[in-house]
């Protein structure tokens, strides 16, 4: 049994939903994809190869190059008449262009011969008999079948049988095709079966779709039925047309091929059915309009169609069978709504028929019948848990907002009571979606809650404040309400803005800080705050005293003066300079050490000035003590004696 | 010996192919597909992926030669899973080596869908995300497309519903999203969990042919129809709840909601953002790294063995972004710099200068081992950290003021004294002492 897999989609087809026993072909080429791949066919060519697959290719899907006569003077010009390839595409695309002839030497139906042998690859054997073909010289049949039959068996490969395939399309019919023909069913074998739906080469695409062309063509040339069965038709249709957007000209070429082959072929046709428009019928359409088309989305006006039986999908019960559909420009049609079905899905079983060669005509649609909703009775009350007061009840009408707003505490229920009815029928609906939302427009947050129906499809929705203050994060505030009605079979789906409702919760908390919010924000910025210096005394008080502490000095000076003293005993002599003048660069130096230096550099100055000033002093001295004791003595002495002083 | 010498080459590189590829590109991809059909009908994305220079490696999900790590080493960079159904991966690949996978800094891109199978849903669980049941869909019955097959489950998603972040979401642009599958919550205790394309408010996720008797798995705003994720390592994961979202036909397709008026668009915005989607999560936009980083004092050009207090400081960093394989100079507006022992001390924004973003400022009045830090961390980026260690200490003795006004006094007294000695010593040493007989 096959299931809708997911990978069964193509947008055209999004419109028709399939069953689950038959399987249909779920891809094909809508009318945009075939305009598509003749833009990409379109495309200016540069080579007698990109000319071939884009003549041939728009000739496959009913079209033409845009101008004829350039592509036939570009093909003339670009002919190398000694080669086989040439020559093919030349030929070929020649074929394709009314009145347009290659012209032919002498010599090019040898070389052409000379090409059909078992020397020669698959392909050139093939390029050859089909260039001999179209340019309509003479060539024995049997003997290309025999070097093809040798070149299989060396080259057994899918893209070598099915170009063997394609040569055998070339030759008179009385030529024993039977054993190449043989080859399609081998090469049918080798397909890989993807998931039941897909059937493919593992070659690619391509070699999926130029065998599909060739099967076909050469079972139309030998006028025997191609051994695929029903199921592998449908699964090569899937695979070769589920690309829509091809690579490249020769890709393209071989899906056009294929579709060509697929859509006129004597034994197999590929029906696709697929609704105009969305699968619905309401009160309003109550038309079903299907397009029963070919793999290229043209129609097939020789089929009849016939609903063979309609079943509601919910109920399983048969509304309509063996009804057929009326033909109108093309388009097949029944009114539905005739047979009064009431709203949701029906499984369709159509037949299409009319045409013995029509594969998958059995096909499984799902109809959606929808209608209009309408909401009615609304009405929104504030409860007192306990009842003793009693409710106020006030009546809303759709599509209007309540007058002034609602405001339900803590002690008190807010509740909403109301029912949807068909809004053609009267009967009640109970739809897929019936959410009340709440809507905190200054937080932006959203709660929403299901409202669910009672027995007799009434709607109550109560909201018990405070049971649901985890919900609303206790936020107290005004609450947008909205009631939302949805549901796939409803054709006005209702967005309506009841009423504004203040919602009062008890104990508040703040907002929690979201992280996720603040993670990728920039942070605050931070500025280092610097320790504030200390307050300080005034300055009076320190300059009063700095004053203080220089008085004894004045004093001493003052005293001195009356005490009379003097330097009367000075002598200017060079030691006693010295010595002073090094007493007061050290003195200095302590001033320096204070403001600049560090210690090391203060005792090497300090060790230079310092002796200099012990010697001088220290002569200064001795001077002093001859002068004093006015004898003469050995320096050593006065030293010594100077030292214990 | 050259025909041997030529076979010999074949065969290695045929028994170790990886050899080749290994060392130049970053951009190894193993793509896990349901079936290899995929590749057709999704091929314009994987056309733009392999234009761009990946080198795609396409295995269906339960091939039994899967492996994505090989003697401890990944043999791919990129891991895109594009097969919703798995019920079981093939070869040596489960949730747990995907997950290892991303925690060793690989990028992982999931696509799923209605039919998802329980390792997506595990995988998902593992980031952060929690898909919604297998057969479920994101209904919205207010805004789905008019091509919408009958369930209102082909979505048009508003293109305001994308996350505000031009490096995740490519420019914005006005063109709705078209999305088909499952929906997701993300777990509200994972900050990392990105909310790249929400749902809008009448959106809700369930199954669609089953009347809902709980509440919905996901509903309004909560619905997440693309998220993604960037680990703390940098690797980055993308959830798209629709393997459509990327297909050839929502590409090309046209798009209009089917409420009567709505604008019709000629094509959808998917191509656009699943071509910045992938960029972002194969880290080829939004990657950014560090360059040169220098500090010193304002004044000088190097940097002192340690810092004095109060001290002002340049620093300067360069920072680079990634754009169409070569770096170039990132141009943020917000990148601040921090200053930090044990906690930020200062913070400031650096302000480009050239090629470098600068800032001067004064160290502050505190001693110890600091720190400056530049943390980036912004949504779409990988996350940018550079600290650079320097020592401040406090002032040397000689740094000190010399002379307070408060203190005058000893000094006074300091600077008396000494003047004192200096006199007295003239004075004692040459005083001549009146006779006493006179």
């Amino acid at each position: 049994a096959w299931t809708p897999g997911w990978s069964v989609f193509c947008l055209v087809l999004l419109t028709v939903a399939l069953g689950a026993q038959a399987l249909t072909p779920s891809h094909h080429l809508s009318l945009s994809d075939v305009d598509r791949l003749k833009g990409l066919l379109s495309q200016p060519f540069t080579d007698l190869a990109s000319a071939y697959y884009s003549i041939v290719g728009l000739s496959k899907l009913g079209a033409s190059v845009a101008d004829e006569n350039d592509a036939c003077q570009f093909l003339k010009a670009q002919l190398d008449p000694m080669s086989v390839d040439s020559l093919f595409f030349a030929a070929e695309a020649s074929q394709a262009i009314a009145d347009c002839e290659v012209s032919i030497f002498n010599e090019t139906r040898d070389i052409l011969l000379a090409a059909v042998s078992e020397d020669s690859t698959v392909t050139q054997i093939f390029r050859a008999v089909s260039a001999l073909s179209s340019l309509g010289l003479p060539l024995a049949s049997q003997e290309v079948v025999a070097a093809l039959v040798a070149r299989i068996a060396k080259e057994d490969n899918v893209l070598a049988i099915t170009t063997a395939l394609q040569t055998a399309t070339r030759l008179s019919q009385q030529a024993e095709l039977g054993g190449i023909l043989e080859e399609i069913e081998d090469l049918a074998a080798r397909l890989d079966d993807l998931g039941g739906v897909y059937l493919q080469f593992e070659e690619g695409l391509e070699a999926t779709a130029l065998f599909v062309t060739a099967a076909y063509t050469l079972s139309d040339h030998a006028d025997t039925e191609p051994p695929l069965k029903e199921d592998q038709v449908i699964q090569l249709v899937n695979s070769v047309f589920s690309k829509k957007s091809w690579d490249s000209r020769s890709e393209a070429f071989s899906v056009a091929c294929a579709a060509a082959a697929l859509s006129s072929n004597r034994f197999h046709v590929p029906v696709i059915v697929s609704t105009q428009g969305p699968a619905t019928v309401s009160h309003s359409q109550p038309i079903l309009h299907l397009l029963v088309t070919d793999i290229l989305s043209n129609p097939l006006a020789s089929a009849n169609l016939l609903v063979e039986s309609a079943q509601a999908v919910a109920s399983k019960s048969v509304v309509l069978s063996q009804a057929p559909f009326s033909l109108r420009n093309g388009i097949f049609e029944l009114n539905f709504m005739a047979s009064q079905p009431a709203s949701g899905y029906y499984q369709f079983t159509v037949a299409v028929t009319g045409d013995s060669r029509l594969v998958a005509n059995q096909v499984e649609l799902k109809v959606k019948v929808s209608t209009e909703v309408a909401v009615t009775n609304m009405d929104l009350s504030v409860v007192d848990k306990d009842q003793s007061i009693g409710t106020k009840t006030s009546r809303v009408d759709y599509p209007f907002k309540a007058k002034g707003s609602f405001t339900a505490d803590s002690h008190q229920n807010f509740a909403m009571n109301f029912q949807l009815v068909d809004a053609n029928t009267g009967v009640e609906l109970t739809p897929h979606q019936t959410f009340v939302r709440f809507h905190n427009q200054k937080t932006g947050q959203e709660v929403v809650f299901v409202a669910e129906p009672d027995s007799k499809n009434l709607y109550k929705f109560e909201l018990d404040t405070a049971e649901r203050k985890s919900e609303f994060d206790s936020m107290s505030g005004t609450y947008v309400l909205h009631l939302i009605v949805g549901d796939a079979t409803l054709e006005n789906p209702i967005l309506w803005n009841v009423a504004d409702v203040v919602l009062k919760f008890l104990d508040e908390e703040a907002p929690a800080a979201i992280q996720s919010k603040t993670l990728y924000m920039p942070k605050p910025d931070i500025q280092h705050l610097f320790r504030e210096p200390e307050k300080k005394p005034p300055t009076v008080v320190s300059n009063t005293f700095t004053a203080l502490v220089l008085s004894p000095f004045l004093l001493l000076l003052i005293l001195w003066f009356k005490l009379g003293a003097n330097i009367s005993n000075f002598s200017l002599s060079p030691s006693s300079v010295l010595f002073h003048v090094g007493h007061a660069c050290m003195l200095g130096l302590m001033y320096v050490y204070w403001t600049h230096l560090n210690m090391f550099q203060t005792l090497k100055y300090l060790a230079i000035i310092g002796s200099l000033t012990f010697l001088a002093g220290n002569r200064m001295l001795a001077q002093k003590a001859v002068k004093r004791y006015g004898q003469s003595s050995t320096l050593t002495f006065f030293t010594r004696s100077t030292c214990e002083n | 010996l050259e025909c041997t010498m030529d076979a010999f080459l074949c065969l290695t590189s045929a028994y170790f192919p990886k050899w080749r590829r290994g060392h130049q590109t970053y951009k190894r991809t193993l793509v896990l597909l349901d079936n290899l059909n995929i590749r057709d009908t999704h091929s314009i994305f994987f056309r733009s992926l392999a234009d761009r220079g990946f080198d795609l490696s396409f295995k269906t999900a339960d091939d039994p030669s899967l492996s994505l790590i090989k003697y401890g080493q990944f043999l791919y960079d990129h891991l895109i899973i594009f097969s919703p159904s798995v019920e079981d991966f093939g070869g040596n690949i489960n949730v747990e080596t995907i997950t290892s996978f991303i925690d060793g800094g690989g990028n992982v891109l999931v696509a799923a869908g209605s039919d998802i199978g329980d390792p997506l849903r595990e995988l998902g669980s593992e980031c952060g995300i929690e898909f919604d049941e297998e057969k479920t869909a994101v209904i919205d019955h207010h805004h789905y497309d008019v091509s919408d097959p009958g369930e209102h489950t082909l979505i048009v998603a508003d293109p305001e519903n994308l996350l505000k972040a031009p490096t995740i979401v490519g420019n914005p642009s006005d063109k709705p999203i078209l999305f088909k599958g499952v929906g997701m919550v993300a777990d509200p205790d994972n900050p990392l969990v990105l909310d790249i394309l929400t749902g809008s408010s009448t959106s809700y996720s369930y199954f669609p042919d089953r009347p809902i008797s709980q509440y919905p798995h996901a509903v309004g705003k909560n619905t997440l129809l693309i998220a993604g994720l960037q680990a703390r390592n940098n690797a980055r994961v993308v959830f798209s709840g629709s393997l459509y979202f990327f297909s050839d036909a929502f590409f090309n397709s046209a798009v209009q909601k089917a409420t009567p008026g709505s604008q019709r668009y000629a094509q959808t915005g998917n191509m656009e953002l699943a071509e910045a989607l992938s960029q972002w999560v194969f880290k080829e936009a939004g990657v950014l790294r560090v360059g040169a980083v220098t500090h010193h004092p304002v004044g000088e050009s190097t940097p002192p063995a340690a810092y004095t207090i109060t001290d002002l400081v340049e620093y300067s960093v360069v920072i680079e972004k990634l754009s169409k394989g070569s770096w170039v100079p990132f141009d943020g507006k917000d990148i601040q710099l921090e200053f930090v022992r044990i906690d930020p001390f200062v913070r400031t924004y650096l302000k480009k200068n050239g090629d470098k973003y600068s800032v001067q400022f004064k160290l502050p009045d505190v001693y110890g081992v600091f720190q400056f830090k530049v943390d980036y961390n912004r949504l779409g980026y990988t996350h940018l950290y550079s600290s650079t260690q320097v020592s401040v200490r406090p002032l040397q003795h000689t740094q000190y003021d010399r002379f307070i006004p408060s203190a005058f006094p000893y000094y006074a007294s300091v600077f008396s004294m000494m003047g004192g000695l200096f006199v007295f010593s003239i004075v004692f040493l040459h005083m001549k002492e009146k006779e006493k007989s006179d």
